[in-house]
């Protein structure tokens, strides 16, 4: 058997019998297991969240107030660059792979990912990636300093830093191709007998259409970052204009790819949502299939839509408008899903558990992001506001109060039934209305800045920007401090939480709340028999052995 | 359900399959070099590959005919300037740059800023004097009795109309208060 043939095999062989878990570091280093190669990427995604949220307060201190107080321009733009970066590819990304590891197998009775050895490759690529970046703070000429978007012709211009970043970007997208081909095929092929497509729970049809969408377009980044690559070293001239090359085409094809990226970072984020605000609204959720159309029509749009990000570019007055009303048509399958879920809270009785309170807050906020986004993608606003603090302001409301406050919820909501414990329930409600003051306080008054004119990636700035700056890094700060409440709270509830029962939130209805707390470590060895209601609720289980 | 479960070889050929999908995608990446380059040159966007026009254009035109220049000044009353165009009338064929200079003195013993507003006659020739440089532009400050020569730099643009064979060019020039 070759060495791919044995990548492939499932590693979870039920003729075996009998299955120790394994022990020490060889359980990490070597883990095939589902459930532990989704805690590694949680943990891996949080000490993301935590560099790259430390390169935040960097950036943050230094704008408290004008001036250059602590870091040279250039290093401050590596900060910008690596912060983005970081959060994009490190923190929210693997968040979601990890979740989805976690929590695929058990919301559609698999016994595992359909392929345990390439996952233990997905997560293992990550690591060194992530360490290239590290590193390349100490090489000569620094990190990459052209923001995360690495335009052409500063990023075939700068110092190995770059190319450490290229190859950064490579690894970390051959791991997500990995990751993604095996969500696709445990959804496509291994739902238990019952658990049919049109009736799957939404985080597994957000999860795999996020999965098509990561096949699709991260092998576009690799193929514009290796033209960088090879307009830098192989003497090409890609995007060399004296060679004959358009840095504008960079753009084009970068684009291609990252605004279907800003859905990979939010599709997940709309799934586990619609999980939670049925749970604790104890109903079922409004328009099941409406939402699984709205998930696929926003995938598909986000296609046609890239170019919202050149209008300054000189593009064709017709190309504008495209962009422009292609862009804002997004916001219908979009405003289905906001209507939907505020359709299930309706007359529901709800309670407000801590993950309902993220999932609350991030309706409300990512709806703010929304907003802000509409108004950009009108080309005669956005010529105005490219590139200053209200595109940055945009961005994070649909970032930080959506993918993350999102995770947040996912993290509180399956906590009890990944650990067999409780978290915190008064910590954990405090991280919330922590988290939505500071954030609002960080990053609503962005919006007032970028209208006034400020712009985004410098270190320094005029004047009459300095109250809300103060104000933001004020906020920055102290959202920081919030989330080492939220590490506490984790740490401490591992092992000191009170028991969970097998199904503590009461109108929870997947699959997953079925089994044991915790989940055994190899849940449905044989798939159960299922009936199956819309969104995955289990109507009748029978069957299906766990050990 | 009555769909057999999926074998190891369903899941692999859905693997294949996906990962062909993934290098279909890595080609497009290229692809789009040669689609890119292809729509610029057919909506004529693309400038890097046009052919440079301009020169061109300057042999092939038809001598225009000279278009007769005036230059003038005033102050109002009370103000402390003098104004002085060094030269009062020229011709100049348009699309020729010119160069005229002008003379400003403060005749006051106070430090004071001024500035100069241009104006057109007939005011419809506005458009068609292009000026690339002009003491216009910024505000002027003059010491005590100070005296300095401007150049006022520009074209007549090649589209002015046939009928318009004089131009006036005038300037005149304001105290800027409360900058001193
Ligand atoms: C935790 C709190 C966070 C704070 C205080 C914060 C703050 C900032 C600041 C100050 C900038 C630089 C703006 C500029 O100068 O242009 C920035 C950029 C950025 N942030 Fe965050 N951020 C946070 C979390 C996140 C998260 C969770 C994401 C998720 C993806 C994210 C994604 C980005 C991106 C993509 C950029 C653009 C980088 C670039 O300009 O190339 N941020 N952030
Ligand atoms: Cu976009």
């Amino acid at each position: 058997m070759t060495a791919i043939d044995s990548a492939l095999q499932p590693a979870h062989d039920t003729a075996h019998g009998h299955h120790a878990k394994p022990s020490g570091i060889t359980r990490w280093l070597f883990a095939t297991n589902h459930k532990d190669i989704g805690s590694l990427y949680l943990w891996f995604a949080f000490s993301m969240f935590i560099f790259g949220g430390v390169l935040a307060l960097c950036i943050r201190a230094e704008l408290f107030r004008p001036g250059l107080q602590f870091w040279q321009p250039e290093l401050f733009n590596q900060f910008t660059t690596l912060h983005g970066l970081i959060m994009v590819f490190g923190a929210i990304m693997p968040a979601f792979t990890g979740l989805a590891n976690w929590m695929l197998p058990l919301m559609i009775g698999a016994p595992d990912m359909a392929f345990a050895r390439m996952n233990n490759w997905s997560f293992w690529l990550l690591p060194p990636a992530a360490l290239l970046l590290l590193i390349s703070f100490a090489v000569p000429g620094g990190a990459a300093a052209a923001g995360w978007t690495l335009y052409a012709p500063l990023s075939t211009q700068m110092g190995m830093g770059m190319d450490l970043t290229i190859f950064a970007i490579h690894i970390m997208g051959v791991s997500s191709i990995m990751g993604s081909i095996n969500i696709i095929v445990t959804i496509l092929n291994l739902r238990a007998p019952g658990m049919t497509m049109m009736k799957m729970p939404m985080f597994a049809w957000a999860s795999l259409i996020t999965a098509y969408l990561i096949i699709a377009v991260m092998p576009v980044l690799a193929g514009v970052v290796t033209m960088v690559l090879t307009d830098r070293h192989f003497g090409t001239h890609f995007f060399n204009a004296a060679g004959g090359g358009d840095p504008v085409l960079y753009q084009h094809i970068f684009w291609f790819f990252g605004h279907p990226e800003v859905y990979i970072m939010a599709l997940p984020a709309f799934g586990i949502v619609s999980h939670i605000i049925p749970t604790f609204s104890r109903k079922p959720l409004f328009g099941y299939t409406s939402m699984v159309y709205a998930t696929s029509s926003i995938a598909i749009l986000s296609f046609m839509v890239w170019a919202h990000h050149m209008f300054t570019t000189g593009m064709p007055a017709t190309a504008q408008l495209f962009f422009m009303y292609a862009t804002m048509l997004i916001a219908v399958p979009t405003g289905v899903k906001v209507f939907n879920w505020i359709g299930t809270m309706w007359q529901g009785s709800m309670s407000f558990e801590t993950p309902m309170l993220f999932a609350i807050g991030f309706i409300c906020l990512f709806t703010v992001g929304g907003l802000s986004g509409v108004t950009l993608s009108i080309a005669a606003i956005d010529i105005q506001l490219q590139d200053t603090y209200y595109v940055v302001a945009h961005f994070h409301y649909v970032l930080v109060a959506g993918a993350l406050f999102s995770l947040f919820a996912a993290v509180y909501y399956w906590f009890p039934k990944m650990t067999g414990r409780m978290y915190s329930e008064s910590w954990g409600k405090f991280h919330f209305w922590w988290s939505l003051l500071w954030f609002n306080v960080t990053f609503f008054p962005m919006h007032f800045l970028g209208l006034a004119g400020m712009p985004r990636r410098i270190p320094d700035y005029n004047m009459q920007f300095t109250d809300f700056n103060t104000l933001a890094s004020v906020g920055a700060f102290c959202f920081g401090l919030g989330q080492l409440i939220f590490f506490a709270n984790m740490l401490h509830s591992l092992r000191h939480g009170k028991p969970a029962a097998a199904r503590p939130w009461e109108g929870a209805d997947t699959l997953e709340w079925q089994i044991a707390t915790p989940a055994p470590y190899h849940s449905f060895v044989e798939a159960p028999d299922l009936e199956v209601g819309e969104n995955g609720r289990i109507d009748a289980m029978h069957g299906g052995k766990h050990h | 359900m009555d769909k057999p479960p999926a074998t190891l070889h369903d899941n692999r050929l859905l693997l294949l399959k996906l990962l062909l999908l993934a290098c279909v995608m890595f080609v497009f990446a290229w692809g789009l070099i040669p689609v890119y380059d292809a729509l610029c040159r057919l909506t004529g966007l693309g400038s890097l590959q046009r052919p440079d026009e301009v020169g061109s254009q300057r042999l092939a035109a038809t001598p225009l005919a000279p278009v007769l220049l005036t230059f003038d000044a005033t102050v109002q009353p009370g103000l402390p300037w003098q104004v002085r165009p060094l030269t009062r009338t020229l011709r100049a064929v348009p699309g020729e740059f010119v160069r005229v200079d002008y003379e400003i003195t403060n005749a006051s013993n106070r430090q004071v800023v001024g500035q100069a507003i241009p104006r057109y006659l007939p005011a419809a020739a506005a458009e068609y004097v292009k000026k690339l440089d002009c003491f216009c532009f910024a505000q002027q400050a003059f010491a005590p009795g100070e005296t300095r020569r401007f150049p006022v730099v520009f074209v007549v643009d090649k589209n002015v109309p046939a009928g318009l064979d004089s131009i006036t060019l005038a300037y005149t020039v304001f105290d800027v208060p409360g900058r001193s």
